[in-house]
């Protein structure tokens, strides 16, 4: 039986209205959130609710409050009824009110002090002799401060790191940057997703196309879409649901797994070309090759904005100049590798010819017409070869037209929404790495497991977990935080003394600043409890660069304190001036200029707000869960948005064309005769399902998320599992000997899971959730970034192993193992 | 058939099975609570219908009716396979809310042959009723509300449903029983 409720309460009339969007992905849906005091609710009469509608309402009404929209948190210091749900009256993403699973459970995720998220961290804590003990805040700065001025003093800036999320909103990151790269000045910061700061798709910059260019209507008015390393109805539910399915496009679906999508695509004229991992710049550079042998390239575009040689040579950075191409120097290449021929990519990529040569056709519409064709793409693709696969991507779509045009474009799905706006630019000039001559961005990871990070602070991240070769990373964590004398007292002067002879015998001391322990947290030794989505006023971008407003509807629990705010407090206690923000309105006003000329250019907003004697957020606040488009510009007193970028067909390069982009498909070979699975492994690769988001954090405390993956699963074929007597159900061990660590050598790696046979992955290879607390599949991923030295990015999606039946469970009592590909007939 | 309220019901704190086996005549709902003090496993009780006959029913034939009121749409199956809350001599009758939990459109696919209903046609979820009417893929935060039914003789009687159908504020609002 599962877990229901027979009725939910209602708003009354009078109760608060709040809007908010999304906590998870990019789409970041419009909700509101409404407030009303325990002991009273509304009726089901339109004019006895606070949603104006009558209770039964109506199918696809988009105003139902199922059971996970309503919670009771803590508000203004009294525990109030919560409910968040879709924006019914929205007019832009989920349209009508629409929702995925993660996001009509949000009100779940907010702090119930008698529900499944009262583990959250109420205060600061410091580990005394193995055990983490509440401290004041007062203390736990003042330590994280002078361990941070002993580092700087005693070592060097190098030495002192951050390892931060990316995206939890403007005036955190923001505010984490300022200290980082303004006043500390490191260049070791790193992403939560990667062990180098950086560009995530440095192909694609280089062709100069902005990763985030297109809008949700792209989707809707294209033709044909190219999806490439990423599952919408999976994991941009309302992306599929709302723009791309009902556009009607054709869908030629990029994709080893034979997923939701890659059923609809070929239940609906589309294909599914389902290529063997680590060979997607094979497969683009091929259907590139028989585009331009078959004569359907786009040359009216290619013509007027592809880059010369002469016009590529004036290229200010060493990459595009390195491996920047004009047109005729790309089909030279293309045709330079018989790899690239069909029957070349077929077996290589295991995709049919015939199948390379029909996406070919259909996405430039072969000797008819040529049809709207929008390329998007994400995980799949960077976390495969990072540099190839975004270039070779990037320049099919030059090839073909494909960008700043309705429904022609090519955009990043994106993983997570766009908050990360920095304070502070890199400072590259101090980073000890480099591509041939050339500074790219520090390897954080390398450094720390080097021993050379005396001082590290987490923040919002489960590190361990999220890193390749994750136990590796563990082992050197467990034997950095282990030199040295232990802290035996809560005196912060005995703790300091304690931890700065750690750092002083080698070891490292880490900070983590959270809102839940997590896989990391036992490497902690000051733990910083902070508040989260829904606690504080914050702004963020979606995946379609739309700015909105996310307004506080709950107190941060206990004593935690929002991020900024603990910035903001070391900064401070460490003598840095330009901390003394009020509130995340100032550090949103302060943050503006610079956005300017970037995506998130938000600057007409905040000039307009401070003419009109107005708060930035205030202003924002009126545009509701529809937001802005950014870049805006303000003409006549109203702002301009930006549907899509490139619309000029300016490019993002010094000549302002765009270019094609070199894709070393040989060095790509010799890394997958590194990566991949050898005598009886198989390939162990990685991603999201729809229920599940990152690392869990809110979804362990989830009951319809525990219901349906109580622990990591691994997807594995009919045939791999009979040969191993394995039936779904089974607990089974996922282990290599040869995953390579950070430092480059080989290390040994594993983790658990229960078997789910299911014919949507093929022979060969299996699949697993990436971040499954306590059964990381980041363990058999590679953490070695010199596999990708241009930008340092790990091959996430190239894990191996031998897969080994370990013993039973329980679960097909309770679990489903039905198949997750099904689609309409 | 009268209009029912929520007034006409009764709450009990008795365990589902045993008002089951016992028969129960009168409309009530039996409610356990989680740590968060949401009702969890409720039984809501209706007046009782006649759906079905065990010896008409076949392997993965699904037999549609209404309930607990007009317009509920909801489905009885022999599953093939014995499961929880399963009725009969193979304990593999069970019957589910046909209303999607996701958005409220009316699942029609039933497929014998994974034993799952759907996909939806709005927004593809799928739910398996093997596992209690579990999403197995899609969007809907909940299971499908199921349909408690009980034997007499040769008659299949439907009695209660757990969990929120789409649209209610609370099982008990408002409907013309079917």
């Amino acid at each position: 039986m599962t877990a229901e409720s027979t009725s939910i309460p209602l708003p009354p009339a009078n109760a608060k209205e709040s809007i908010i969007c999304c906590e998870y992905c990019p789409v970041a849906c419009g909700y509101k959130v409404y407030t009303w005091d325990l002991g009273t609710q509304g009726g089901p009469a339109a004019a006895d609710n606070a949603l104006g509608v009558d209770f039964p309402t109506e199918l696809l009404s988009g105003r139902w409050i199922s059971e996970t929209m309503h919670t009771t948190t803590i508000v203004d210091g009294e525990l109030k009824n919560v409910i968040v749900v879709p924006d019914g009256d929205i007019e832009v993403v989920n349209v009508g009110g629409t929702h995925s699973v993660r996001g009509g459970a949000l009100a779940k995720k907010l702090y119930n002090p008698n529900g499944l998220t009262n583990d959250r961290f109420l205060y600061p804590m410091l580990r005394v002799q193995g055990n983490l003990v509440p401290i004041s805040w007062e203390a736990a700065i003042d330590l994280v401060a002078r361990l941070s001025q002993y580092t700087l003093d005693n070592f060097d800036e190098l030495a002192w790191g951050m390892k931060i999320y990316s995206y939890q909103f403007y005036e955190n990151v923001y505010a984490a940057s300022k200290l980082a790269f303004g006043d500390i000045g490191t260049p070791n910061y790193s992403p939560h997703h990667a062990p180098a700061e950086g560009d995530d798709v440095p192909g694609l910059s280089d062709c100069g196309i902005d990763a985030f260019s297109a809008a949700f209507e792209d989707d809707k008015e294209a033709d044909v879409l190219f999806i490439s390393g990423s599952d919408p109805y999976e994991t941009k539910t309302v992306r599929f649901t709302t723009w791309q399915q009902p556009g009607g496009a054709k869908i030629i679906y990029v994709d080893p797994r034979k997923t939701f999508t890659a059923a609809y695509a070929e239940a609906n004229g589309g294909i599914h070309l389902q290529l063997m991992p680590g060979t997607d710049t094979c497969l683009y550079n091929a259907i590139s090759r028989e585009i331009i042998t078959q004569g359907w390239e786009d040359a009216e575009f290619i013509a007027a904005n592809a880059a010369s040689r002469t016009e590529l040579d004036g290229e200010g950075s060493w990459r595009r100049q390195m491996f920047g191409l004009s047109f005729n120097e790309y089909r030279d290449f293309l045709f330079s590798n018989d790899d690239f021929t069909l029957q070349g990519a077929e077996s290589e990529t295991g995709v049919p010819a015939d199948k390379i040569r029909a996406a070919a056709e259909m996405m430039t519409g072969g000797t008819g017409p040529r049809p709207k064709a929008t390329i998007l793409f994400e995980k799949g693709v960077y976390w495969s070869h990072n540099y190839e696969n975004t270039a070779s991507i990037g320049s099919m779509a030059v090839l073909i037209g494909s960008s700043g045009q309705p429904g022609r474009a090519i955009s990043r799905m994106g993983g997570h929404q766009r908050g990360g706006q920095k304070a502070a630019g890199y400072p590259m000039d101090k980073s000890p790495h480099e591509y041939k001559g050339n500074k790219v961005e520090m390897d954080t990871e390398r450094w720390f497991a080097e021993g050379k990070t005396r001082f590290r602070w987490i923040v919002g991240t489960n590190w361990i977990g999220a890193m390749g070769a994750s136990r590796a990373l563990a082992a050197a964590a467990e034997r950095l935080t282990s030199v040295g004398p232990p802290v035996t007292s809560t005196d912060p002067d005995l703790a300091y003394a304690a931890l700065t002879e750690r750092m002083d015998n080698g070891g490292t001391v880490i900070v983590h600043q959270e809102i839940y322990e997590n896989d990391s947290t036992p490497f902690a030794d000051i733990i910083l409890a902070a508040g989260a989505w829904g606690e504080d006023n914050y702004a963020r971008n979606n995946a379609e660069r739309r700015l909105r407003l996310y307004e506080k509807i709950a107190d941060p629990p206990g004593e935690a304190k929002s991020d900024w705010e603990i910035f903001a407090a070391v900064g401070k206690a460490m003598g840095f001036a330009g901390y003394d923000w009020a509130d995340t309105n100032e550090i949103f006003e302060e943050a503006a200029p610079r956005s300017s000329g970037g995506r998130r250019d938000y600057v007409a907003l905040v000039e307009k707000a401070q003419a009109d004697g107005v708060r930035g957020h205030d202003l924002l606040r009126t545009f509701g869960t529809k937001g802005l488009q950014t870049p805006i510009s303000l003409e006549g007193g109203e702002f301009v948005e930006t549907v899509r970028q490139h619309a000029d067909f300016t490019f993002k390069s010094n000549s302002g064309k765009a270019n094609f982009v070199l894709s070393d498909w040989e060095a790509v070979k010799e890394r997958n005769a590194i990566l991949g699975p050898v005598d009886d492994e198989l390939w162990v690769t990685n991603g999201r399902v729809n229920a599940l988001w990152n690392n869990l954090s809110d979804f362990t405390r989830r009951r319809i998320s525990q219901d349906r993956w109580p622990m990591n699963f691994l997807e594995i074929s009919p045939n791999d599992a009979t040969a191993r007597n394995i039936v779904s159900g089974d607990l089974l061990s996922i282990e290599s000997d040869n995953v390579l660590d950070q430092l480059g050598n080989k290390t040994k790696g594993g983790f658990t899971a229960v078997a789910y046979v299911s014919d949507i992955v093929p022979d060969g290879v299996t699949y697993s959730y990436f971040l499954y607390p306590k059964q990381p599949a980041n363990s058999v991923t590679p953490g070695d970034s010199n596999l990708q030295p241009i930008n340092l990015r790990y091959n996430f999606k190239l894990g191996k192993g031998r897969i080994k039946k370990i013993g039973t469970t329980e679960l097909t009592e309770t679990m489903s193992f039905a198949p997750r590909n099904l689609v309409p007939g | 058939m009268p209009n029912m309220t929520r007034r006409e019901f009764v709450y009990l704190g008795a365990a589902t099975g045993a008002v089951l086996a016992a028969g129960a005549a009168l409309p009530l709902a039996i409610l356990t609570r989680d740590a968060e003090g949401n009702a969890v496993g409720a039984a809501v009780f209706f007046p009782e219908k006649r759906v079905a006959s065990l010896g008409d029913l076949e392997i993965g034939v699904p037999v549609m009716f209404d309930y607990p009121f007009e317009g509920q749409a909801s489905m009885l199956v022999k599953l093939g396979e014995q499961v929880p809350n399963g009725i009969g001599p193979d304990g593999d009758v069970v019957a589910f809310s046909r209303i999607c939990t996701h958005m409220g459109c009316e699942l029609t696919g039933y497929q014998a042959e994974h034993q799952v209903l759907g996909p939806c046609p709005c927004h593809f979820s799928t739910f398996d009723l093997i596992h209690g009417g579990q999403v197995v893929l899609g969007q809907a935060t909940q299971s499908l509300p199921q349909i408690m039914i009980s034997l007499d003789g040769e008659t299949i009687n439907a009695n209660a449903v757990v969990g929120l159908v789409y649209g209610y504020a609370d099982t008990l609002d408002e409907g013309v029983n079917a």
